[in-house]
């Protein structure tokens, strides 16, 4: 057994687990955080991304016990407890998540992308998100969304200033 | 050298089961203060189907789509259901749901009759409201028509209905018959950009014109169409499962197994063609496959277009593509010297 | 006598629990809110008339916060794992199966082979495919036993040790062999081809004399996999009173229903299917699985029991589209109007029929395409191969046969030097148009379409 410190989504967790254990059974089996899905285990479908030092990572390619240390961001702790996430938000307005699967993983790489460009182009949102698989929405809702999401944290930013 | 080209592909396709019969039954329940719950045993797969039948129950009563609340997916506790397949939950699933609100509805037109001094059957259900066809002005809350009806009356209102396609078995040796009782159709047109180097085809922009007789909530519509497209490129040009001489397959995983990601989709025009099925829940008939079936053909088509090559075996990767451009260019400088 | 004297004076002090116990013991819910307090006017729900309005979607929002719940993010008390064993050899006769050193390993509960399972064989339309299979095997991904164990990766350790004896016998893989009468049978005793169908209309060979020409076109299409997103899962559980509950992430749960009290040999009544939302569906999840599996163990063990197909099991062991081969033969007036048409249909249709008979039937009906045709003859088969099995995939036979008639329209229209739009809107239906199964079409929309799209496109205008 490996001895884990982890912050995930702000709180602090102390647990042990085999050493095999990857971050995403960590999260989905030890911390109920059912968020991050497993889709294939091998990297390929980034269904299980979350957030790690800020950095978008597939968890099921990544040992419980590299993330020793570390703050995990998984899509539970994106909402805050007054309000929703802008990506969230605008997901939700336009329908741009049909099975909903896939949506996790996309919301927290998109994530990723905006909090260092806060105003990508539609070619940086594809970019951004050709390691998220999606086979129900054709994706063109979802850049939609990260798009709106932008413009709306932007607004905001504006006002803010 | 890059080469662009154009190419369409229009199809049609039917909703519901061949001949067979495929019921589904639907509960609607009025509560006492005019939300209603819609009991249904389709099953959400992600095409949004809860919401639209929500819509459709909505419609019938007269109330918002947010003051329908809708289960599901339980064979305990609702109803029957052939499921979500063959595109037939908006048609067949929401002519039940139409059924069994308009029962609902039916108890809910006696209480107020009276009430209003007229017959049940000059009464419409809208904007929350039980009102008299063109006398608008003499109308009651349904809230208050639905607290009536189950507290004073002790009838509430309740409805449980159920649908199936009409069709005609088709004869075993000429296949004549009405196999089922709809069809929707729908033409899709791509652009191409071929490169005669590597083969590689770039499908840039693609319109899309489907017809789901109403479109009870346009943005899951589109929804279907995008991703109807996107299953369309793979099946076109990428997704392939590869087996072995011995029957195992090479490729059972998502690195091996090529699909669509975000940067392959085109730059998309979407319309929805305008149409009224009377046989379909307030016109609808369905969507949910339609959609991933010309996107081949019409990026195939485009391809030919371009490069002036006949790809006939899917998926047109890009070294078929290569070999029959090369393939092309030798018949051709066959020709010349023959022709020469 | 007090409590506290019967139970007496404790003899030690109670150790301190360590503190990784303690972190443990804590629920793994963050202080922060499950949801925030903010809410969301979502206005076109709230708008009637309802038809027509973008109204968004309830899941919508708990997809958004990560709270939609599949059934692989399901838990139950006691709840243990099952894992299937795929044969991994394409045609064999199974002489043994030896499960006793499987049932050995840490953590096994409980074992199950195909003998085990009272009707050891479904099928939406010929009951041909057993659950495991337990004298032959048809393709590789045939599961051939399943065991459940307390952790997953002690179900996977155990079902290394479970000896499979074969008995190889010859496969055949290509459709087109697997039709010659001696080709290798995939079910004993029966053809090959295991469904036909036929539509015909009108006079062929005298619509094919009055063509000004004549084109043919062969044209095949490939197998691909739903590939959705959430793989299989299901979750069985029985109660004192002989009832089973399937948590499954199964689309069509009253057939599903059936399917298990067949199989199980239990009244209706006592099997419950609960769906929750199918990450993906597009076919591959229209039918049962391991549900009987898991729901057998559930019962030998006394333990709720979970089974999650890998992404490889998705590829191995669930259904697929048919490949097809399609070879189409058209006359033509010059004017560019279809005269006659036959069509032949040869469907790959893997190791088990799954769903092949009705896509059989719905690619054969659209086969023609949305085009006027007198004089029409289709005909299709299904074939048995000792592939993975084919099924039900969004579109039923559709994409393949658009793809071939789309095509040889091109190929047709560029030999007569007839534009492509020009020469579908001489041919598309009209409202009231005859089908080809003599159907009287009503709502007919084809040409609208047609004309929508490509003044979209910008057809007309469109240069290279």
């Amino acid at each position: 057994m490996v001895d884990i410190t982890i912050t995930v989504n702000g709180e602090k967790r102390i647990t042990s687990v085999p050493p095999e254990t990857t971050l995403l059974k960590l999260l989905r089996e030890k911390l109920n955080l059912t968020g991050a899905k497993l889709g294939c285990d091998a990297g390929d479908c980034g269904a299980c991304t979350v957030l790690v030092d800020g950095v978008a990572v597939n968890a099921c390619l990544m040992l419980a016990g590299q993330a020793n240390q570390r703050e995990v961001l998984t899509i539970e702790g994106l909402a805050d407890s007054q309000k929703f996430h802008p990506l969230q938000k605008a997901f939700e307005e336009l329908g741009s998540l049909q099975c909903g699967f896939c949506g996790p993983g996309i919301i927290l790489s998109a994530k990723y992308l905006i909090d260092a460009h806060p105003n990508p182009s539609v070619e940086d949102i594809r970019k951004a998100l050709s390691g998220n698989l999606c086979r129900c929405t054709g994706y063109t809702k979802i850049i939609e969304g990260v798009a709106a999401a932008c413009r709306k944290i932007a607004g905001a930013t504006d006002k803010a200033a | 050298m890059k080469h662009r080209g154009k190419g369409i592909g229009c199809m049609w396709y039917p909703i519901g089961f061949t001949v067979a019969a495929n019921p589904s039954a639907a509960t609607v329940k009025v509560n006492e203060d005019g939300t209603a719950t819609l009991v249904t045993g389709t099953v959400e797969g992600g095409q949004g189907s809860l919401t639209v039948l929500g819509q459709i129950a909505a419609e019938e009563l007269g109330i918002s789509t947010n003051d329908v609340h809708v289960v599901s997916a339980d064979t305990d506790t609702t109803p029957m259901d052939t499921g979500a397949i063959a595109s037939r939950t908006t048609y067949v699933t929401g002519n039940a749901v139409q059924l069994a609100a308009a029962k609902a509805k039916e108890i809910l037109f006696e209480i107020a009759a009276p009430i209003l001094d007229v017959k049940p059957d000059q009464l419409v259900a809208a904007g929350r409201k039980i009102q008299v066809k063109n006398f608008p002005q003499r109308s009651l809350a349904i809230a208050d028509v639905a607290l009536q009806a189950q507290f004073v009356h002790g009838r509430p209102p309740i409805g449980t209905a159920s649908y199936n396609p009409p069709t005609v078995d088709m004869d075993p040796e000429t296949g004549q018959g009405q196999p089922f009782s709809t069809y929707v159709y729908a033409t899709q047109v791509a652009e191409v950009e071929v490169d005669d180097e590597t083969g590689e085809i770039d499908v840039i922009y693609m319109s899309a014109a489907h017809d789901c007789g109403t479109a009870i909530n346009p943005m899951l519509v589109e929804g279907q169409i995008q991703g109807g497209i996107a299953m369309g490129i793979g099946f076109a040009m990428q997704e392939e499962m590869l087996f072995d001489g011995n029957g195992l397959q090479i490729n059972p995983n998502l690195s091996n197994y090529i699909m669509p990601t975000s940067l392959d989709m085109p730059d998309l025009d979407i319309d929805i063609v305008e149409n009224f099925d009377p046989t379909g829940p307030f016109g609808a008939k369905g969507v949910g496959e339609p959609t991933a079936v010309p996107t081949a053909a019409a990026i195939l088509n485009a391809v030919h277009d371009a490069v002036g090559v006949r790809i006939t075996s899917l998926p047109a990767t890009a070294e078929k593509i290569l070999r029959a451009i090369k393939q092309d260019r030798i018949a051709g400088q066959k020709e010349l010297s023959t022709a020469g | 006598m007090d409590d506290k004297a019967r139970v007496g004076e404790r003899k030690t002090a109670p150790k301190s629990l360590p503190a990784t116990d303690e972190a443990l013991r804590l629920p793994a819910v963050t202080k922060k809110a499950m949801f925030p307090l903010e809410t969301i006017t979502a206005k076109p729900r709230e708008q009637t008339p309802s038809v027509g309005q973008r109204a968004t979607r309830h899941d919508g929002r708990l997809h958004g916060l990560g709270q939609t719940k599949y059934i692989d993010d399901m838990s139950f008390p006691g709840m243990i794992h099952a894992k299937i064993k795929r044969a991994g050899v394409a045609h064999a006769r199974i002489k043994s199966i030896d499960v006793s050193e499987a049932e050995r390993m840490p953590g096994v509960m409980a074992t199950l082979v195909g003998k085990e399972i009272p009707v050891n064989r479904f099928g939406p339309t010929y009951q041909d495919q057993p659950l495991l299979a337990d004298d032959i095997v048809r393709h590789a991904g045939d599961g051939v036993a399943a065991v459940a164990a307390v952790t997953e990766q002690q179900a996977l350790d155990a079902l290394e040790k479970i000896r499979v004896e074969y008995q190889p016998l010859a496969p055949i893989f290509d459709p087109l062999e697997a039709m010659h009468e001696d080709a290798p049978k995939v079910h004993m005793g029966h053809s090959n081809i295991y469904s036909s169908k036929t539509v015909n209309k009108g006079d062929v060979e005298k619509g094919f004399a009055d063509s000004d020409y004549t084109f043919e076109g062969t044209f095949s299409t490939q197998m691909v996999e739903q590939a959705s997103l959430e793989p299989h899962a299901a979750i069985a559980e029985w109660d004192p009173n002989e009832r089973v509950t399937l948590h499954s992430s199964l689309g069509r749960i009253t057939l599903g229903r059936a399917d298990l009290a067949r199989v199980l040999v239990m009244p209706i009544n006592r099997i419950r299917i609960v769906a929750t939302v199918v990450g993906g569906n597009f076919g591959g999840k229209n039918e049962i699985t391991h549900e009987p599996i898991l729901a057998l163990l559930a019962k030998k063990t006394g333990r709720p029991v979970k089974g999650v197909y890998s992404r490889e099991d998705e590829f191995i062991s669930s259904t697929t589209r048919h490949p097809f081969i399609m070879k189409y033969k058209t006359g033509m007036s010059k004017e560019g109007k279809i005269m006659a048409r036959t069509v032949r249909l040869i469907c790959d249709g893997g190791a088990y029929c799954s769903w092949s008979d009705t896509t059989l039937s719905k690619a054969c009906i659209l086969s023609a395409g949305p085009y006027n045709i007198d004089n029409l003859r289709v005909e299709a088969c299904a074939v048995y191969t000792n592939k993975t099995m084919t099924g039900a995939m969004r579109g039923f036979g559709a994409p393949q046969v658009c793809f071939a008639y789309e095509s040889h329209m091109d190929d047709m229209a560029k030999e007569l030097g007839i534009d492509p739009l020009e020469i579908r809107l001489i041919n598309a239906f009209r409202e009231g148009s005859l089908s080809p199964t003599g159907q009287v079409l009503e709502s007919v929309v084809i040409k609208d379409s047609l004309l929508m799209a490509t003044e979209r496109f910008g057809w007309k205008e469109w240069k290279k």
